[in-house]
């Protein structure tokens, strides 16, 4: 479970996030929704533990992530907004690297490896250097490095970013593999669609703020708008603060 | 996994990358390789040129009013030659090292006895006539006394009266103190392979790896921020010192077929020296990439970092430069400062001298404490979210 209470955090003179509170409990896919800018990415960075909040706390499975980062990460597989890949090194060398990292080692880290390429469909390319590897097939590679410790709790930041239809595909099966055993996946996207048909619950973030939370069902009753992208609109745009225009230009 | 161990696990995989980075391969390799090949090509000629003593043409205005002082000149190795046009123009475009004015009233005044004039036209601004130029002068010189002295002894008076103090020079420099001087290069060069030896691989796995969006994911693991930076640090300490080993082993192979013997210095580096030099460089390695490692975290792209740390290499050359120009005695206070100390050692150790023990000790202990320290402040770091945004 992953829990976020009343985060604040201010860049200088911008206020990032105002007041975040969300709850991700396990076996449910969380999507953190908004438009670029909304403070996704700066959430997400405050309850893995790599930013501090200006005020209020987060937990992983009731675990503080700045007070206890080794506990509350060795519970949280992360895939971040930044998932470069060593280019040097085989797709094997790469999430070998991170699993002993996690502390696993040996046949137990080679046999998890080898599962995790198949469930990616990483197979054939698991003993090549990942400089010539095409988009999907680095995002493929990034993910089963941050899941390779098998995490109760998994964080995904924009993970359909710039994939095609295809990867896209394989990483919503994976998703939802990952419910299948009762894990906690938190989502976040600045596209409908893939939420609409991932997420069991949605946290509509608009200018550092949560503007709505709930299923999607509960979304577009709420609105009363027909489609998600209509609720969406009508849940973001009346809350734009002028200021945030600033920002983002 | 305890953090040693992890440590290790971060040492193998930035060894195994950095291995397989050609640029990284190329810092470690091309400076040993390519630094003293050139360096003792470059004291090849120096020596050659300081050493051959070659015959000085120089030309005289004005000769037919000294013919005493030309059969003297010619008689020192001098060959005298017809004065050009503007001796003036001559020596300031280079042309001439020294020409010779001899005064109209020459020949009158040395009858009188008086003191006949002789001009030099020299530029003191030009070394490589410096030899040439003293020479004409202590010859002229050699000549005015030996006149001067005949003139006394003619009208009864000793010269010695003339010279009221003799001064006589003893030299105490050993062949290879005197050879300290063209030595003196080599505690820059292995010093300087301290600090490029790491350099690359230090902010390839610091700004590279925020640049490529790896550091990140890193930072997410439950890896400790000490266990990550040790691991680096280890990394790019054994680059350093494996480039301080090569350079080393280059110059002393270098050095041995520079034909310095034929300039009366010993110049060729003992077994000791080298196991000395050795000594003092290799404790530095660890600072040098701690330093490294803490700068280049600071920078955005690998760019940046390399400016830094450029910046962080010539740091201490101005120190060098100073102590080049001096002769520093190394107790164990001047060497427990860092680099610096390293550079007094390095001087002492080419001279010849062999300084106390306790002077290598402190230098080393100095270096590894200090870089325990840069490798905590890194730490903390990486620990800060300044690491994730770069700033």
């Amino acid at each position: 479970m992953i829990e976020a209470n009343e985060l604040h955090k201010r860049f200088g003179s911008v206020t990032a996030v105002e007041g975040v509170t969300f709850r991700a409990p396990d076996g449910v896919i969380t999507g953190l929704l908004g438009p670029n800018g909304a403070g996704k990415t700066t959430v997400l960075r405050i309850v893995s533990g790599l930013v501090l909040p200006d005020r209020g706390w987060t937990a992983i499975d009731g675990i503080d992530p700045h007070r206890e980062p080794a506990r509350a990460r060795s519970k949280l597989g992360s895939l971040p907004d930044a998932r470069g890949l060593y280019g040097r090194l085989t797709a094997r060398e790469n999430v070998r690297y991170f699993g002993k990292l996690c502390g696993l080692d040996g046949a137990p880290l080679e046999r998890r490896i080898d599962d995790l390429f198949e469930l990616l469909e990483l197979g054939p390319l698991r003993d090549r250097a990942v400089l010539g590897f095409s988009q999907g097939e680095r995002m493929k590679v990034a993910i089963a490095r941050a899941v390779i410790h098998d995490p109760e709790n998994v964080i995904l930041d924009e993970p359909t970013n710039g994939l095609d239809v295809l990867s896209t595909r394989s990483l919503r099966l994976f998703i939802r593999e990952l419910k299948a055993r009762g894990r906690t996946v938190v989502f976040s996207s600045h596209v409908m669609q893939e939420v609409a048909a991932l997420c069991d619950v949605v946290v509509v973030m608009s200018a550092g703020r949560v503007v709505a939370c709930g299923t999607t069902d509960e979304l577009r009753a709420r609105t009363g708008e027909g489609s998600l992208e209509d609720a969406f609109v009508a849940l973001t745009s009346h809350v734009r603060e002028p200021d945030l225009g600033e920002v983002t230009a | 996994m305890s953090r040693p161990r992890l440590a290790f696990v971060v040492l193998k995989k930035e060894l195994t990358e950095g291995l397989r980075d050609r640029r990284a391969l190329g810092s470690l390799l091309v400076f040993p390789l390519l630094g003293p090949v050139l360096v003792s090509l470059m004291l090849s000629t120096l020596v050659e040129r300081a050493t051959t003593e070659h015959p000085i043409r120089l030309p005289v205005v004005g000769a037919e009013y000294a013919p005493g002082l030309m059969r003297y000149l010619a008689a020192e190795g001098l060959t005298v030659t017809e004065a050009p046009e503007d001796p003036m123009a001559e020596v300031r475009a280079g042309r001439a090292e020294v020409v010779v004015l001899v005064d109209k009233g020459y020949a009158e005044s040395f009858r009188a006895g008086r003191s006949a004039v002789v001009a030099l036209i020299v530029d003191e601004s030009r070394d490589d006539a410096r030899p040439s130029v003293r020479r004409v002068q202590n010859t002229l010189q050699a000549y005015s006394q030996t006149v001067g002295s005949l003139r006394l002894m003619a009208r009864g008076v000793s010269p010695e009266l003339g010279r009221a103090v003799s001064v006589h020079e003893v030299d105490l420099s050993t062949p290879q103190s005197r050879g300290a001087v063209f030595l003196n290069f080599v505690p820059l060069f292995v010093l300087m392979a301290a600090f490029i030896g790491g350099m690359h691989l230090a902010s390839d796995m610091t700004a590279g790896e925020r640049e490529r969006g790896s550091l990140e994911p890193l930072l997410l693991t439950p890896a400790s921020a000490r266990a990550l930076v040790a691991g680096k640090w280890l990394a790019a300490t054994i680059f350093a010192a494996t480039t301080v080993i090569l350079t080393l082993a280059c110059t002393a192979l270098a050095l041995s077929r520079v034909p310095l013997h034929r300039f009366g210095m010993a110049a060729s580096l003992a077994p000791r020296d080298l196991w000395l030099v050795l000594a003092t460089v290799l404790p530095l390695t660890p600072l040098t990439a701690a330093l490294e490692l803490f700068v280049a975290s600071f920078a955005r792209t690998v760019k940046e970092a390399q400016i830094y740390l450029s910046l962080l290499m010539f740091a201490p050359m101005l120190p060098a430069f100073y102590l080049s120009l001096q002769t520093v005695t190394p107790g164990p206070g001047v060497a427990a400062l860092p680099v610096i100390g390293q550079q007094v050692l390095l001087s002492a150790v080419v001279r010849g001298d062999a300084p106390s023990s306790l002077a290598f000790v402190a230098a080393a202990t100095s270096a590894l404490l200090l870089s325990g320290g840069a490798v905590l402040a890194t730490a903390r770091l990486f620990r800060s979210e300044r690491m994730v945004y770069g700033r």
